[in-house]
């Protein structure tokens, strides 16, 4: 009787040329990419959306073309912080036509798919129960297509705003085999520090991935009246050492920082001479240099 | 996924796919030389990862449309923009469900389910054969279910009961 090997393929299906067109789709789309980053941070509510807007409108003042993909599929909030939550997807041949912030940021976000405020992420399926089994494979289906079937044009840089967890840059480093790197953004809390480093140990011992630095926002209290820093959290809380070595800024707390990405307005074009801003300006500086070094060194 | 004709000692040809009933979908194979056909049956799980791997049995010569996985599967989706020059003879195709892609109806046809049938054809279950069935680990739980439900029709049962559950449990590795 023959072996599985001794046949010759899977009866007709052809499901490995059908995942080969999948990752083809894939690849030609990013040929025309520059850098790929992804900004992650392991924890929940460390501003890491916020951060992630904010450089890629800071980027894209520095003359970039930049587009990002907002990989939290269940809690998209890039499309509000960005300004373009009305913004109409046109679909043509050659892809889905991403949404345009003002300054002229791409963008895709699952949030330009629902259909109301209050509709959640629901895929057809026979039934909800034991979803368990294929949602994953779904959503990493859909992040697949954000960055495949986006007509992106050509990029400097195309940012990935992943979601809370380190569950899912694994699936990133798999569809984007060459990913140019990670910004890690964390909160001085001991808390968040503790679960930031499962992520920077998967991405960098387990995935292999370059850790461009780290971003430690909410790091602490500037006084609008009178300029004086205060910390924000306990003083006894201060970043990591293995942290530190990789900083790439610290980003004060500013409370029109969040009023910026509830309104859509870009903060950094908006307030261009605060703290936050500068510091800001500052990340998105040494993130270019390491490209550019990268650059240098490939040559 | 290969299959073997033991008799011929052929690999097995795909030769059709069902749409799914009941979550759940079947695919014949057919041996090239004897002509044997068996049928494959996947779980409504099976079917389900098979849709969220954006897959289809049989292969798949169609181009593929932009984000059609998300837009085919997205159960409430958004109303999009669509260019007249795209793709007018499917656009007109749409359905009038609101905010529904106009692409659903092609690309995931062979994922739509059949209507259901408007008369129940199968026994009815009772609330404690229900509770029971709930028991079932998941992954086997649709498999159970319809391993009991054929056993009732062939035994001429209308109803399934507990009693019913505890007479078809011979056939199945699980306990409920």
């Amino acid at each position: 009787m023959k072996s599985y090997k001794e046949l010759p393929n899977d009866a007709g299906s052809n499901i490995i040329g059908q995942v080969t067109a999948q990752a083809d789709r894939l690849q030609k789309r990013l040929a025309s990419v520059k850098h790929t980053v992804a900004i992650m941070s392991g924890k929940g509510g460390v501003g890491k959306s916020a951060i992630a807007a904010n450089l890629a409108v800071a980027l894209t003042l520095r003359g970039n073309t930049v587009g990002v993909v907002d990989a939290d599929i269940n809690g998209p909030t890039l499309a509000k912080m960005m300004g373009v939550r009305n913004a109409t997807l046109e679909y043509t041949p050659a892809g889905v036509k991403p949404a345009v912030a003002g300054l002229g940021t791409k963008l895709i976000s699952m949030d330009l798919l629902l259909a109301e405020d209050d509709t959640p992420v629901l895929w057809n399926a026979h039934t909800q129960k034991d979803a368990f089994t294929w949602r994953s494979t779904m959503e990493v289906g859909a992040l697949r297509e954000f960055i495949a079937d986006t007509v992106w044009g050509e990029l400097d840089y195309l940012l990935l705003d992943l979601p809370p967890g380190s569950d899912r840059l694994p699936n990133v480093a798999e569809l984007i085999p060459n990913l140019g790197g990670v910004v890690v953004v964390t909160i001085p809390s001991e808390v968040s520090q503790l679960v930031v480093k499962k992520s920077v140990t998967m991405a960098r011992d387990v995935l292999k991935v370059p850790i461009i630095g780290v971003v430690e926002n909410m790091a602490f209290y500037v006084c609008q009246h009178c300029g004086e820093e205060e910390p924000l959290f306990s003083a006894d809380e201060t970043l990591d050492d293995a942290f530190q070595q990789v900083l790439l800024g610290s980003i004060p707390f500013d409370p029109r920082l969040a009023r910026c990405s509830d309104t859509g307005i870009p903060y950094i074009d908006e307030y261009p001479d605060t703290p936050a801003s500068k510091a800001l300006i500052q990340v998105t500086e040494k993130i270019q240099n390491f490209f550019d070094e990268k650059t240098q060194r490939s040559l | 996924m290969k299959f073997l004709c033991t008799d011929c000692d052929t690999a097995m040809k795909f030769k059709d796919v069902t749409r799914p009933e009941q979550g759940s979908v079947t695919a014949l194979f057919e041996c090239p030389d004897c002509f044997t056909e068996i049928a494959m049956y996947l779980n409504p799980s099976e079917t389900q990862m098979l849709k969220s791997l954006d897959l289809k049995l049989g292969g798949n010569n169609e181009a593929a449309q932009p984000m059609q996985l998300v837009r085919s599967q997205l159960e409430t989706a958004k109303g999009e923009s669509m260019p007249n020059e795209f793709s007018p003879e499917i656009a007109s195709s749409e359905t009038t469900e609101g905010g529904k892609c106009p692409f659903t109806g092609v690309i995931s046809e062979a994922f739509q389910e059949e209507p259901e049938p408007t008369e129940p054809t199968g026994p009815v279950w009772s609330a404690e054969a229900l509770e029971r069935l709930e028991r079932i680990p998941a992954f086997v739980r649709p498999m159970a279910k319809m391993g009991i439900e054929s056993f009732a029709k062939e035994n001429g049962h209308d109803e399934i009961t507990g009693a019913i559950m505890d007479a078809a449990r011979g056939n199945f590795p699980a306990q409920f």
